[in-house]
């Protein structure tokens, strides 16, 4: 059997191999059951711990394609070992006997150990270590205790031969043993509660077995207190029941290549339906939901499937299993780390899913571009909004504070002199003063300071009431929103209503400010002729850039002779 | 009567046209300041009867001088400006300034209507 396995140098250690203690077992199996029937002890007795013994065993080498269960492995052999060394109380020779005698019951917590650490090796929790250490302590420890003052001839070590206390030492071992059950079971089952998706699959089967054995452990050792552990029938029993425990290490491995069959079923559907669930269909075929599916950018960074930016963890409670095609990383899949114990389960999706992810990350990849570009758009704006802004305050500090000054001078002027000179200096002052409103409107139309102090809702009033025919204004805007999106919606109807004055020959126009949650909508109306279009040199579609780079939809509905609509919504979330 | 008026802008040239505008209606201009500080250290030395205020100074604005200002016994105050009332919506009434005039349309008359 060995023969046929091959083994790699670097897994060439007792400890991390199973394997290599198979022709052992099987040789001390059939030792056993040589012994067993020289002694005269009854087959179905020899047969009880040989199937157990194997059971052990085969658990363990199954258990070989988990490379996380090591230790679980190891523990699982050594209880194989241990429970067939104990048959050596069959043997003829006194030392060979205590020996047998002093590895009894060990087996059983070298069972315990492989549940309360399951699968890793690691306790539970502290709760676990002491259950474990309990079962040490009842099995091992007490069968030391009870070696010292046995008052069997054939125990090498017993140095205080008494009978009660010997009895006493079989009570207490009983009732300690007991109490590491009772433990167990409830530890079974709150760890039962807690577990999800891979790992639940993987330890759900060894848990539940491992529950069953409590009961008839527990019953077992009340009769032995009671009457004494010489009962073969009893003994067979217990093996039969301890089964349980190598049958749920199986079933749970078997469990999760089950699902692997599924995974490969899923291929078809992966690669049929669109990407948009692409993350939920993988979490749902490899069972955590908390999969995160991360697409890798020919820059080296990480986005999601929107093509936003995102980090891998360092977190050692998430595990990142890279997915390559022809060699190219394409994505990460960020996971539970008990996905580990499934590495085919992981493998076939990662084989299957491969092609998706790939076209699902040249997807990702455009969505980044388009954000970037839109981002980088928003910049441009603001760059030039800030600009114009500079540039309206100069305006006003420079130039038009100088104007006013000379208008005023020219009017104190013209107010002292006599009357021809007072005629050319109003003159003057006429011109001025053109000139003033002149740079006013032009410094208003460069960036509108109203907007910048009183809001959205106070700069569209003003708007309106500067507009030269009458404009309603209905608004529900609230709270101040950010600078793009005032700009926008400002500019918006600025122009809108800049349009329904030169061509709509409209006698009315209404304006609508309504927000609705993260979405700001714009409507500039008229009762004019109709018939406009954003022809490529018209103000509105000046405003192309300011609205792409926030998102924003511009539509303008205008039939012949049924007025114009400018509508325009603009996500306005913070 | 004559009435001491206190002329508060960092134009020098404005100070001077508005001080010969306001002394040719009879006012007494008790002094100039060309920025907030100014203005409000003049304000408790020569505690005039108006301040004709511009509200961009390069300090602070001159909202904030206005409402610093009114107090009970404290100047009327005109704020000015070479933008319109308009361009600042509902800040020129929090304020608490008497009224605002657009420096194109400064003159003695409106000046009286409102600290009258």
């Amino acid at each position: 059997m060995s023969s046929t396995v091959v083994i790699s140098p670097e897994t060439r250690n007792v400890l991390r191999d199973p394997v290599l203690l198979v022709p052992a077992i099987v040789g001390a199996g059939l030792a056993i059951g040589w012994l067993g029937a020289d002694t005269g002890v009854s087959g179905t007795r020899v047969a009880a711990d040989l199937a157990l013994a194997w059971a052990l065993m085969a658990a363990s080498l199954v258990a070989l394609e988990r490379t996380r269960w090591r230790r679980s492995r190891a523990l699982l052999a050594a209880a194989a070992f241990v429970l067939l060394a104990a048959d050596l109380q069959w043997a003829s020779s006194h030392a060979l006997w205590t020996l047998g005698f002093l590895l009894e019951a060990l087996w059983v917590a070298l069972l315990v150990q492989v549940v309360l650490t399951f699968p890793e090796g690691r306790p539970w929790s502290r709760v676990a270590w002491v259950a474990t250490v309990g079962a040490y302590a009842a099995t091992l420890g007490g069968q030391l205790v009870g070696a010292l003052v046995l008052t069997d001839s054939r125990d090498v070590l017993s140095v205080a031969p008494y009978e009660t206390v010997a009895e006493a030492v079989d009570r207490v071992q009983g009732l300690l043993g007991i109490a590491v059950a009772l433990a167990l079971l409830f530890l079974l089952v709150r760890r039962l509660l807690v577990l999800r998706g891979a790992a639940r699959r993987a330890q759900a089967p060894l848990l539940v077995a491992a529950g069953l054995t409590v009961p008839a452990t527990v019953l077992w050792l009340v009769w032995v207190s009671a009457n004494g552990d010489d009962a073969p029938t009893l003994e067979t029993v217990d093996r039969a029941v301890a089964l349980l425990v190598p049958l749920g290490v199986v079933a749970g491995i078997f469990s999760s290549r089950l699902r692997r069959r599924e995974a490969s079923d899923l291929v078809v559907e992966l690669r049929a339906e669109g990407a948009a669930s692409l993350r939920e269909r993988l979490a749902r075929v490899l069972g955590d939901p908390t999969l995160e599916v991360a697409y890798r950018l020919d820059d080296g960074r990480y986005v999601d499937a929107a093509g936003e930016p995102l980090e891998l963890p360092q977190d050692p409670n998430r595990t990142v299993t890279l997915v390559r095609v022809r060699g190219e990383e394409v994505a990460a899949l960020v996971h539970d780390p008990a996905l580990l114990d499934e590495p085919a389960l992981v493998e076939s999706v990662r084989a299957t899913a491969g092609l998706v992810l790939e076209n699902e990350r040249l997807a990702a990849e455009v969505r980044a571009q388009l954000a970037e570009v839109r981002a980088s758009r928003g910049r441009i704006v603001a760059a030039a909004d800030a600009e114009r802004r500079r540039i309206e305050r100069n305006l006003h500090d420079g130039a038009q504070q100088r104007l006013v000054t000379l208008s005023l001078t020219l009017g104190l002027a013209a107010s002292r002199n006599d009357a021809a000179r007072s005629d050319v200096l109003s003159r003057a002052l006429d011109e001025v003063e053109e000139a003033i409103v002149e740079l006013r409107e032009l410094a208003r139309g460069i960036h509108p300071t109203l907007l910048r102090e009183e809001g959205l809702e106070a700069a569209v009033e003003a708007l309106a009431r500067r507009t030269p025919l009458p404009v309603t204004v209905e608004r529900s805007v609230g709270d101040r929103l950010s600078d793009p999106v005032e700009l926008a919606a400002y500019f918006v109807v600025s122009e809108a209503l800049t349009n329904v004055v030169k061509h709509a020959s409209a006698s009315k126009a209404t304006v609508r400010l309504d927000r609705e949650a993260d979405m700001l909508r714009v409507v500039v109306e008229d009762d004019g002729v109709g018939g406009a279009r954003a022809a490529a040199d018209s103000g509105l579609a000046g405003l192309r850039d300011r609205l792409e780079a926030l998102d924003a939809k511009l539509v303008i509905a205008s039939d012949a002779g049924r007025g114009t609509t400018v509508l325009a919504e603009i996500p306005c979330g913070s | 009567m004559a009435k001491r008026v206190l002329i508060v802008d960092d134009h020098e040239p404005f100070r001077a046209v508005a001080r010969e505008l306001l002394e040719d209606a009879g006012y007494v201009v008790s002094g100039e300041a060309a920025d907030a500080a100014g203005a409000l250290a003049a304000v408790a030395v020569e505690a005039p009867d108006a301040v004709l205020l511009d509200v961009q100074l390069p300090d602070r604005d001159g909202f904030s001088v206005a409402t610093a200002l009114a107090v009970p016994g404290g100047p009327a105050v005109v704020l000015i400006s070479s933008r319109e009332a308009e361009d600042y919506g509902r800040r020129v009434e929090a304020s608490g300034a008497r009224g605002f005039i657009p420096k194109s349309r400064l003159s003695a008359a409106a000046f009286t209507a409102l600290v009258e």
